[in-house]
């Protein structure tokens, strides 16, 4: 779970070009779509490829809501749920 | 130095770097857009390996990508293979390729001796990401590219040869070395990292050493 947290963090980072004090500084409820102006639809296609790429995963279509981009805890625990299949 | 290179399909220019002696590596990028946020920072190692290392480099123009005359309407991997291989035919001496990104896919030619890949991405993982951007309809096409039918159905099934791999500290994928550094294919802008290329730049010259001996 660590290192799926570790991952996502860095693909925000890298994404949306924040910086590593931003990105360390995402909690479990920082809110992230809607929330940040980065994050727009390109940019969210952007992320999901990024942790595919990464972790290895494989992430649908009808996967992809509000809730799961909701907060930086719920799209983690969505990777991490994926990740041990 | 500019130098234009032939393939089957016409000619196309290659940056050229370094001595026009020895071991040569020719470097890959990905292709579309990350393709321009890769390029500053591609011609960075390519200029490091030269200067620092005293080996040679050559960035091909491939056809349809880039510069070239051949317009992404016409693109096809058995083409973009074939400009590379031609660009490491005419840039002599023993041919190493750098293969970045989806650049990885386009180096399996008998003519390049070994291969080194950072951060490859396979061709299925690519169609994935151009249709998902497809369908966000921000850009006509596949982010502003129009791009064949049948370039798409190859890319399904687009391999990347076994190669040094290194990947970036948080991959998860098998790799012979993990880096630190940010995924400069992702940047919202252009951007460079100095301490990376240094880095790769290093690790190219040790391994191209390494294969010569």
């Amino acid at each position: 779970m660590l290192e799926v947290e570790t991952t996502v963090r860095g693909v925000l980072r890298d994404v949306l070009g924040l910086s590593d004090d931003r990105v360390a500084a995402f909690e479990e409820n920082t809110p992230l779509f809607g929330a940040l102006p980065e994050l727009d639809s390109l940019a969210v296609a952007g992320v999901l490829t990024e942790i595919e790429d990464r972790l290895g995963i494989l992430i649908e279509d009808d996967e992809v809501d509000g809730e799961m981009l909701e907060s930086f805890g719920t799209l983690t625990r969505f990777a991490a749920r994926k990740v041990l299949g | 130095m500019i130098e234009p290179y032939d393939w089957s399909g016409g000619r196309e220019a290659m940056l050229r770097f370094g001595p026009g002696s020895g071991p040569v590596v020719i470097a890959a990028l990905p292709l579309f857009d990350e393709a321009n946020r890769m390029r500053a920072f591609a011609v960075t190692v390519l200029r490091t390996l030269a200067e620092t290392h005293g080996i040679a480099g050559v960035l091909p123009e491939l056809p349809g990508t880039g510069e070239s005359l051949v317009p992404s309407e016409r693109i096809a991997i058995s083409d973009l293979r074939a400009g590379f291989a031609a660009a490491a035919r005419t840039a002599g001496g023993r041919a190493y390729s750098m293969g970045m990104r989806s650049g990885a896919l386009l180096d399996g030619s008998v003519v390049i001796r070994h291969r080194w890949h950072f951060a490859p991405q396979p061709g299925d993982a690519l169609l994935r990401a151009l249709r998902r951007i497809h369908r966000t309809g921000d850009a006509p096409g596949y982010g502003g590219h129009r791009l064949p039918d049948t370039f798409l159905d190859e890319l399904a099934d687009c391999h990347v040869e076994p190669a040094r791999t290194l990947r970036l500290e948080g991959d998860t994928r098998p790799a012979d070395r993990l880096v630190a550094g940010s995924a400069l294919w992702r940047e919202p802008a252009p951007a460079n990292d100095l301490a990376l290329a240094a880095l790769l730049a290093d690790d190219l010259a040790g391994w191209v050493r390494a294969c010569e001996a």
